[in-house]
């Protein structure tokens, strides 16, 4: 029963082509960048900077490399915009047109509802990441060859990997992903288990996430770091160091687990005793 | 099957029902009357489990609503005023989806449904090509997947036109005649109230003002239409005579007890008053509303 329940979210879900936005909009980011990356000076300072530390560019201008560039300016500006979008609208869109009424005339617990809700939500969110990564490293296939990694992150020491440890990092980091934005559409998810629009949803879980990351940039607010979930969010890059500093990846992952159990935990209160009016 | 006791809401400041019980016994066609606001979609809400009640019980095929609702609802199928579905998904996967909150629904079962509303031919169309009455006959099906035996109908008529309502009166009749359903039906149509109904209860300003069989409805306060050209001065004389208690639109007397239409003839006769037509005037469900809705609140109507 779960099964079929589940399947239909899914139904619901990938039957809208909202839904698809993200996807569209990562591989139109991706395009741009690469060309940009191909056909700017971006290469030439990145050659520099290898050889400034001693490496031999040619060997580390590769489509791993690349990939990872790429990735980070959209994990912080378009995942939390897609994933926010889905989650506001799952509970919120479905009161606003009228469903969630049709739903609630039959015999499932609204718990119920919300969690095959939420778990559909979350497989969007794992769907999104794993196009997100593949669309990167193949797009950055065809244009940079296949060899080793060079990481650099700010705040972060510089590693070097060769191309099938840097790829296993790559896919190892994509499970963290998932968690970032499992979390992220989790947060809008709760905002729409209120009575208020889709829109409202999103742009409430967007405007938490911003405080944090404006917060936790704030050098006064250094000391209080764990408790803002965008410093959490950055456990992904963790995986591409080495050593791989597993207890920081560990604590963040259980900060951002506990943090997604809460938010759902808030909002199936407030739909729980929240009236479901025409 | 449904029974409301002392049932309040609050919405804030609020009251959307005030005190209200009643109870639909299985077989029956209840109508739930009321103007906009009355309180009927936030009773038929309270039913259904989506609005929770303030105070009192609501129950429903025997269970709790409040506490056992999966159980009170598991025999239950809801229509309401504009149906909502998936637009973008077929009318087929809408029932499949909707279906599937209740029990797992067989696709034969699905077909027997589809079949019975009249929407084989369409079923497989996105739900945004259908009309409103396709999309009523959709609502339909999806209220009978669960092989019902209370259907709880919210405005079903709402933005058909009047072959949509005739057909979804015939259609109504069909649910009661041939699948033996117990029907609560919540409309403005007095009309299709009053010929489908058996017994209704009407809601003002969140209180049940009366809750009665619509035979009785009919049968009380019978009056008769006379037509002569000066009413009011008829009227004077036949009350004189102690013949009529009180006379209304100009048009309509109320006799008193024992009082028959050959003595006011005669009486009106008798006196030279020229009587062009006089018959009995049955009372409609119309009337009765609007009388029941015009009086004051305080009016302690029924019940």
């Amino acid at each position: 029963m779960f099964i079929a329940q589940l399947k239909n979210e899914l139904w619901k879900l990938f039957g809208k082509k909202r839904t698809y936005i993200g996807f569209g909009a990562f591989i139109f980011a991706q395009s741009a960048m690469l060309l940009a990356f191909r056909f700017t000076r971006w290469q030439s300072d990145f050659e520099r900077l290898l050889s400034n530390n001693g490496y031999l560019a040619t060997e580390f201008i590769s489509a791993l490399t690349v990939s990872v560039v790429m990735l980070m300016p959209q994990i912080i500006l378009l995942m939390p915009l897609y994933t926010t979008l889905v989650g506001g609208d799952m509970v919120a869109k479905e009161a606003e047109d009228g469903t969630l009424r049709m739903i609630l005339s039959r015999p499932i617990s609204r718990v119920r509802l919300l969690f095959v809700k939420w778990v559909a939500g979350v497989i969007f969110a794992i769907i999104l990441v794993l196009i997100l990564g593949m669309t990167a490293l193949v797009l950055a296939r065809i244009w940079f060859p296949w060899k080793g990694m060079f990481f650099f992150a700010p705040g972060m020491a510089f590693s070097v990997l060769p191309a099938g440890e840097g790829l296993e990092r790559f896919a190892l980091a994509h499970v963290f992903l998932a968690v970032n934005a499992s979390v992220m559409l989790s947060l809008a998810f709760m905002f729409s288990c209120f009575n208020m629009k889709p829109a409202a949803a999103t742009i409430l879980a967007l405007s938490y996430l911003f405080v944090n990351v404006v917060m936790e940039g704030i050098p006064f607010f250094d000391r209080y770091e764990n408790w803002f979930i965008t410093h959490h969010f950055r456990c992904w890059l963790y995986v591409f160091q080495s050593p791989v500093p597993w207890a920081e990846v560990f604590q963040s992952v259980v900060i951002l687990l506990a943090t997604t159990a809460t938010v759902f935990i808030i909002g199936a209160t407030g739909f729980q005793v929240r009236d479901i009016k025409s | 099957m449904i029974e409301l006791r002392k049932v309040r809401k609050r919405f804030g400041q609020r009251l959307a029902v005030d005190e209200v019980s009643l109870e639909v016994p299985r077989g029956e066609i209840f109508g739930l009357l009321g103007h906009n606001g009355a309180g009927k979609s936030t009773a038929i809400g309270m039913m259904l489990g989506q609005v929770w009640p303030t105070s009192g019980d609501v129950k429903v095929c025997g269970h709790d609503v409040t506490t056992q609702r999966a159980r009170a609802l598991q025999k239950v199928g809801a229509i309401f005023e504009t149906p909502a579905f998936y637009d973008y998904l077929s009318g087929r996967r809408n029932l499949e989806i909707l279906s599937h909150y209740t029990a797992p629904t067989s696709p034969k079962r699905i077909g027997e449904v589809v079949d019975w509303v009249g929407l084989t031919e369409r079923v497989d169309s996105k739900v945004r090509t259908y009309s409103h009455g396709m999309r009523a006959r959709l609502a339909l099906a999806q209220a009978l997947l669960p092989h019902p035996e209370l259907l709880i109908l919210d405005e079903p008529g709402s933005g058909l036109d009047p072959e949509g309502i005739a057909e979804m009166r015939q259609t109504i009749g069909r649910l009661h005649r041939e699948l033996g359903l117990t029907i609560l039906l919540s409309s403005h149509l007095l009309n299709e109230v009053e010929q489908l109904c058996t017994r209704i209860a009407v809601l003002q300003q969140g209180r049940k003002v009366f809750e009665g069989l619509v035979t009785e409805i009919r049968a009380a306060r019978s009056q008769v239409a006379l037509k002569t050209p000066d009413f009011a001065f008829a009227v004077r004389l036949l009350q004189k005579r102690g013949l009529v208690t009180g006379s209304s639109d100009n048009r309509f007397l109320s006799l008193k007890d024992g009082c028959s239409t050959a003595e006011i003839t005669r009486a009106l006769v008798e006196a030279d008053i020229p009587v062009e037509g006089i018959w009995q005037h049955e009372q409609t469900l119309e009337d009765f509303y609007l009388s029941l809705v015009k009086a004051p609140s305080s009016t302690p109507a029924v019940n």
